[in-house]
C-alpha cells in the first residue's frame, strides 16, 4: 500500500488535497514544527484532524524542531492537546521530545525526522527502539541507499518524492544581519521570493528566508521522483511525501493530484513515467527547475 | 575569605597530531580530543594511527590528562563497517572517551566496548535539558552542547540534569546548526557530515528577489551576501561559563597549528586557574587578551551565549587585518650558565629581529635576536632552513618546549 503524504497550509487546501487523493496531511505550527507552508494554530489543526478522520484519512503533525529549553517546557501541553485531538502521527527530530513523550505516556505515534541526520537503517533501528514507528529519510541519500535501508527494516521509511529540500538551517537571522551591515532593511520572509546565487554557478538559485527558527536555505531544484516511483514501489519504498513549503494553493494541489494518479497507474500496472514526468513539468513553476537531487547519484559520487 | 572552586572545569584542547597533543598538554590542557583513521569529521587533519594514539594516551595519562577520540561522522549504509573493532581497540588503548553523534555508532560502541565513555558530539545539536536527559538515559556520560545555546539556558540545564556538560569556548564556528548544513553536499558533492565540508558558508553570494519572473538584486553597496561567522571567544566570560556549571571548556581547532594550540591552551589554563583559586577577587588580566589576539585568525565574539548574534558577529566587508605572529622556533635546550638556548627552527628568522618566547604557565618575554650560531658553532645571520638546529643568547631563562614567535 502506497501512502501519499502532503503538506497542507490551510483547512481549504486540506479539503482539496484529500479530494486530490492524499492519504495523510502534514501540518504543524510554531514553535514546534519546522519549515511549514503555513504554520497553523492548534485549533486549525484540530479542525483539519476532525475533517480528515471523517473522511477516513490521517494527519501527521510536525514536532520536528530543534528545541531550546523554552520550547521543551511548552511541549507537554502541546503534545497532550495533539493526543486529545487523536492526531495519527507526529514527527520528532529532537531526542528531548522523545523523552517528554515517554514521560507523558501519551498514545501518540511518531516518526523520527532529523532532516539530514537520518542516513542508515541502523540509525532508524535505534529510533524505533526508542518508540518510533518509522523515519523520514535524509534528502542527501541515493535511491540505492534508500532501497538497501528499507530492505533491512519492517517499519516504513518516508521519502520525499516532491518539493524543495532544506540544505541549511542557521539559528541566526542571516538576511537581517546582511541588511543591517549595509545600514538598511529588506525582505526576509518566506513568501517574498528571496534567493541566493553562487556566482560561480549561474544556474544556482537557492530559496532563502527567515522565520522564528532562524534562517533556512533550500536547494535550487524541486526534488521529483516521479520517474522513479515504480522502482520505489517495487523495492518497498511506499511512503511518499510531497512538500509544498514553497508552492501554495491550487498549484500544489494539482501536483498532489498528479502523484495520486501516478500511484493509481502503478498499482494497476499502467504507469508510463515519461508521460507523468512531462505532465509534472507543465505544472511546475517556471523559476523552479525539477531534479532528482542525490537520488540518482551513486553513493560513491558523494564523499 | 578565600572561596576556592574545588571542582575546576576541564580545559579541553584540540590535537591534530601527536606533537600537538603533547604540546597542548604541556601548555595546560586537562584533556585533548583527537581523530582516528576513520569515523571522524576532519578527513584533512593529521589523524592518529593506533600506535600514535597509544603513545598519546600514555603521555597524557602520565601527566594526569585525558584523551578523547572524535568519531562524529554521520554514517551511511556500510560506513559503520569496522566500527566495532575501532571502538574496542580504543578501549584497549585506554582512550578516556569517544565523541559520537550518530546513534548507530553509539550502539556499536556500547556493544563492542562496554565501559568506554561516550560523549555526544555538538553535531547532534543538543539544545535543551530533556535532550540531555535522553542521552543520559542512553548511558552517555557527557553532552557537547550545540553552539546555539545561551548562558542562561546552560544554567537552566544544570538545574535539571547532572550529566556532564561540555561547551565550546574558543575557535571557529559553523554558522548553521552543526550537522544541519548540507551546502557542501549540494554545491560540490561533498558530504559535510562525513568530513567533506567545503566551508561553502564562507563563500560570497548574490541575493535577489524574484518578482513576476524578473530578478531584482537585493545587494547593497556592492557588498556580497555571506554567512561567514567570526570566531568564538569566551575568554572574557569564563566565570559565567564556570558558574553556569559547564564541566568542560572546549577549544576548537584540530586543523590548527602548534603555535595556536599551545597559546590558546596556555591562556585558558591560566584564566581558569586564576578564577577558580579565588573567584571573589578575580580580575581580568589584559595580558590574556593580548596573548589570544596573537593567534586570532578572525574577529572574536561570544556567539549565542548572550543572545542571537547580529551582523557584528559575521564577516562582512573588508576583513580587518589582525597582527599575525609566526611560529619561529622551539626550544630544545637551555644552558643557565651561558644563557644560551638551543632552538629548532620552524620559520625563517635572523639577527636583529624582535622575537617573543613563551612557555607553559603563561611565561613570556620579548627580546631582539642578538646572535645566532649554526650546529657547528659558526656565527650566522639568519636561520633559513626548516628544522635546523641553532643556538642564541636569550634574555631570560627558558626550558625545553618553550616556543618562540615573531611578528
Amino acid at each position: 500500500m502506497i501512502e501519499l503524504i502532503t503538506t497542507a497550509e490551510s483547512y481549504q487546501q486540506a479539503e482539496a488535497l484529500l479530494d486530490a487523493g492524499a492519504d495523510t496531511l502534514y501540518v504543524g505550527g510554531h514553535p514546534f514544527g519546522l519549515r511549514l507552508p503555513n504554520p497553523l494554530s492548534i485549533e486549525e489543526i484540530g479542525k483539519i484532524v476532525t475533517y480528515a478522520h471523517r473522511r477516513g484519512k490521517k494527519v501527521t503533525v510536525a514536532c520536528n524542531a530543534l528545541m531550546h529549553n523554552e520550547q521543551i517546557e511548552k511541549l507537554p501541553l502541546y503534545l497532550t492537546r495533539l493526543a486529545e485531538l487523536e492526531v495519527d502521527t507526529i514527527t520528532i527530530g529532537d531526542p528531548g521530545a522523545i523523552f517528554v513523550l515517554k514521560e507523558l505516556q501519551l498514545p501518540l505515534k511518531f516518526f523520527y525526522d532529523a532532516g539530514t541526520l537520518v542516513t542508515s537503517a541502523e540509525q532508524i533501528a535505534f529510533w524505533i527502539g526508542q518508540g518510533a514507528s518509522g523515519a523520514v529519510a535524509a534528502r542527501e541519500l541515493t535511491l540505492k541507499e534508500l532501497i538497501a535501508m528499507q530492505q533491512k527494516l519492517e517499519q516504513p521509511i518516508e521519502v520525499q518524492v516532491y518539493g524543495p529540500t532544506c540544505i541549511h538551517q542557521s539559528g541566526r537571522p542571516l538576511l537581517t544581519n546582511y541588511y543591517h551591515y549595509t545600514g538598511s532593511d529588506g525582505p526576509v520572509t518566506k513568501d517574498q521570493g528571496l534567493y541566493l546565487r553562487d556566482p560561480k554557478n549561474e544556474e544556482s538559485q537557492y530559496p532563502i528566508f527567515e522565520d522564528e527558527d532562524g534562517t533556512h536555505i533550500f536547494s535550487t531544484e524541486d526534488l521529483s521522483l516521479m520517474g522513479q516511483l515504480k522502482v520505489m514501489h517495487e523495492q518497498g519504498l511506499n511512503t511518499w511525501k510531497l512538500d509544498g513549503v514553497l508552492l501554495h494553493g491550487e498549484a500544489f494541489v494539482r501536483v498532489a493530484a498528479l502523484f495520486h494518479e501516478a500511484r493509481l497507474a502503478i498499482e494497476s500496472g499502467a504507469f508510463v513515467p515519461e508521460s507523468f514526468c512531462n505532465r509534472l513539468a507543465k505544472l511546475q513553476p517556471e523559476h523552479r527547475p525539477l531534479g532528482t537531487g542525490f537520488y540518482m547519484k551513486n553513493p560513491e559520487d558523494v564523499h | 575569605m578565600m572561596n576556592m572552586i574545588e571542582k575546576k572545569p576541564e580545559v579541553l584542547a584540540p590535537a591534530g597530531n601527536l606533537e600537538k597533543l603533547k604540546m597542548a598538554i604541556r601548555y595546560g590542557a586537562d584533556a585533548v580530543y583527537i581523530g582516528g583513521q576513520a569515523f571522524g569529521l576532519r578527513s584533512r587533519a593529521g589523524n592518529f594511527t593506533y600506535e600514535e594514539m597509544t603513545e598519546g594516551v600514555t603521555f597524557a595519562h602520565d601527566r594526569g590528562a585525558k584523551v578523547y577520540v572524535a568519531a562524529n561522522m554521520v554514517t551511511h549504509e556500510g560506513d559503520a563497517k569496522g566500527a566495532d573493532v575501532f571502538f574496542k581497540t580504543l578501549k584497549d588503548i585506554r582512550v578516556d572517551a569517544v565523541i559520537v553523534s550518530d546513534p548507530a555508532l553509539i550502539v556499536v560502541c556500547a556493544n563492542a566496548a562496554p565501559g568506554l565513555p561516550i560523549h555526544l558530539s555538538t553535531q547532534a545539536s543538543a539544545t535543551n535539558y530533556k535532550t540531555l536527559e535522553f542521552w543520559k538515559s542512553m548511558g552517555l556520560e557527557r553532552v557537547v552542547l550545540a553552539r546555539e545555546v545561551g548562558i542562561e539556558e546552560i544554567r537552566e540545564m544544570r538545574r535539571h540534569t547532572d550529566i556532564e556538560i561540555e561547551a565550546f569556548v574558543h575557535g571557529a564556528m559553523c554558522i548553521a546548526y552543526s550537522g544541519r548544513c548540507t551546502l557542501s553536499n549540494h554545491m560540490v558533492n561533498r558530504d559535510a557530515n562525513r568530513g567533506g565540508c567545503a566551508q561553502s558558508c564562507r563563500w560570497k553570494y548574490d541575493l535577489f528577489e524574484m518578482d513576476g519572473g524578473k530578478e531584482e538584486s537585493l545587494l547593497r553597496d556592492d557588498e556580497p551576501f555571506s554567512m561567514s561567522a567570526v570566531d568564538l571567544s569566551m575568554l572574557h566570560h569564563l566565570p559565567d561559563m564556570i558558574d553556569a556549571g559547564v564541566n568542560s571548556l572546549k577549544i576548537e581547532g584540530r586543523m590548527k597549528s602548534i603555535h595556536y594550540v599551545s597559546t590558546v591552551a596556555n591562556v585558558y589554563r591560566n584564566v581558569v586557574d586564576a578564577y577558580c583559586s579565588d573567584p571573589e577577587h578575580f580580575t581580568f588580566d589584559p595580558a590574556w587578551d593580548e596573548e589570544i589576539w596573537k593567534v586570532a585568525q578572525r574577529d572574536l565574539s561570544t556567539g549565542f551565549y548572550y543572545g542571537v548574534p547580529t551582523e557584528k558577529e559575521q564577516l562582512f566587508g573588508k576583513v580587518r587585518k589582525i597582527p599575525k605572529y609566526t611560529f619561529a622556533a622551539q626550544v630544545l635546550d637551555y644552558n643557565p650558565d651561558t644563557h644560551i638556548a638551543t632552538l629548532e627552527q620552524r620559520n625563517n628568522f635572523g639577527v636583529g629581529e624582535e622575537v617573543e618566547f613563551y612557555g607553559p604557565g603563561f611565561a613570556h618575554f620579548k627580546q631582539t635576536v642578538r646572535d645566532l650560531w649554526n650546529e657547528d658553532g659558526e656565527p650566522i645571520d639568519r636561520a633559513p632552513n626548516p628544522m635546523m638546529t641553532v643556538t642564541m643568547t636569550v634574555d631570560a631563562a627558558v626550558e625545553p618546549y618553550f616556543l618562540m614567535r615573531k611578528k
